[in-house]
């Protein structure tokens, strides 16, 4: 059988990554993704020991999290679990509700600031419209960057993750690296 | 314009698409006697009122819900959002 070489969302064989003063930015190849959601009247169910959360918040728990994506709706991830067959874990967690596999759909990228939390915010507020508590710590959101759909998550004050759409990954990457050069001379 | 989405708070209008009418809710019975010049008006007629209009907007990069925003055609005021799923089927106008 052909030796078949896998790409990340940029078309290399190694995931990206790039430094911009004290902030990084890196490619997450290795992202599990599945929707989850909830049929009409059900339970939520708490896959991988995770609470769903509320309107607009994710949670993690170890390589696990979930973020908010709609009503009755979540998206599952799990660190390290873009190889396998992540829906079928979570169709084992959660086998009620309905559950798609989105691994291969999406391209995540990750940005942590080394100089403390005030940077996560200058950034974003190049990058998208939102108040700046809907990307506070503990919260998810959905919106448009440079008129691409994308996931806004905040696991933690020094940290933002962006998802999009694997076919624009490119042009995500260029969005953020361009955002992120023009703070990289910023004193903090 | 900011659309007061009523669980994710103000929202940047361009994250929303248009519809149009919310009487778009309240389709026809297809089974009536009248049914087909009840789905010509339906599909073809619009009111277009200067002042206080209730539409239709879709959360596409969002939540995907369907809003019915209350507008003011006259000063595009928001007078409010509410989620289309809360209000009954036939009760948009």
């Amino acid at each position: 059988m052909t030796d078949l070489i896998p790409l990340t969302a940029l078309g290399a064989v190694d995931a990206r990554t790039a430094r911009f003063g004290a902030l990084t930015l890196t490619e997450d190849d290795s992202l599990g993704l599945a929707s989850l959601t909830l049929r009409k009247g059900q339970a939520a169910p708490t896959p991988f020991g995770l609470t769903l959360p509320e309107v607009g918040a994710m949670t993690t728990s170890g390589p696990y999290g979930a973020f908010w994506t709609g009503a009755n709706q979540w998206m599952i991830i799990g660190a390290g679990q873009g190889t396998g067959d992540f829906a079928a874990l979570v169709h084992a967690e959660a086998p009620n509700a309905s559950i798609t596999e989105q691994t291969d759909g999406f391209a995540a990228f990750h940005i942590t600031s080394a100089a403390g939390p005030d940077l996560i915010p200058a950034l974003m507020a190049k990058l998208v419209n939102l108040p700046p508590a809907a990307y506070a710590p503990g919260h998810a959101t959905r919106t448009g960057l440079e008129h691409m759909t994308v996931f806004v998550l905040r696991p933690s004050d020094t940290q933002i993750s962006v998802i999009g759409m694997r076919s624009y990954a490119a042009s995500l990457w260029h969005a953020i690296s361009v955002a992120a050069a023009r703070l990289e001379h910023v004193p903090v | 314009m900011l659309i007061p989405h009523p669980l994710l708070g103000l929202r940047d209008s361009q994250e929303f698409t248009y519809l149009g009418d919310a009487s778009l809710m309240n389709r026809p019975d297809p089974s009536a006697v009248t049914a087909e010049a009840d789905f010509c008006d339906y599909v073809f007629l619009r009111d277009n009122p200067a002042g206080v209009h209730r539409e239709l907007w879709f959360h596409e990069q969002g939540d995907r819900s369907w809003l019915i925003v209350t507008r003011n055609t006259l000063t595009h005021e928001i007078l409010g959002a509410e989620l289309a799923r809360d209000l009954p089927a036939r009760g948009a106008k």
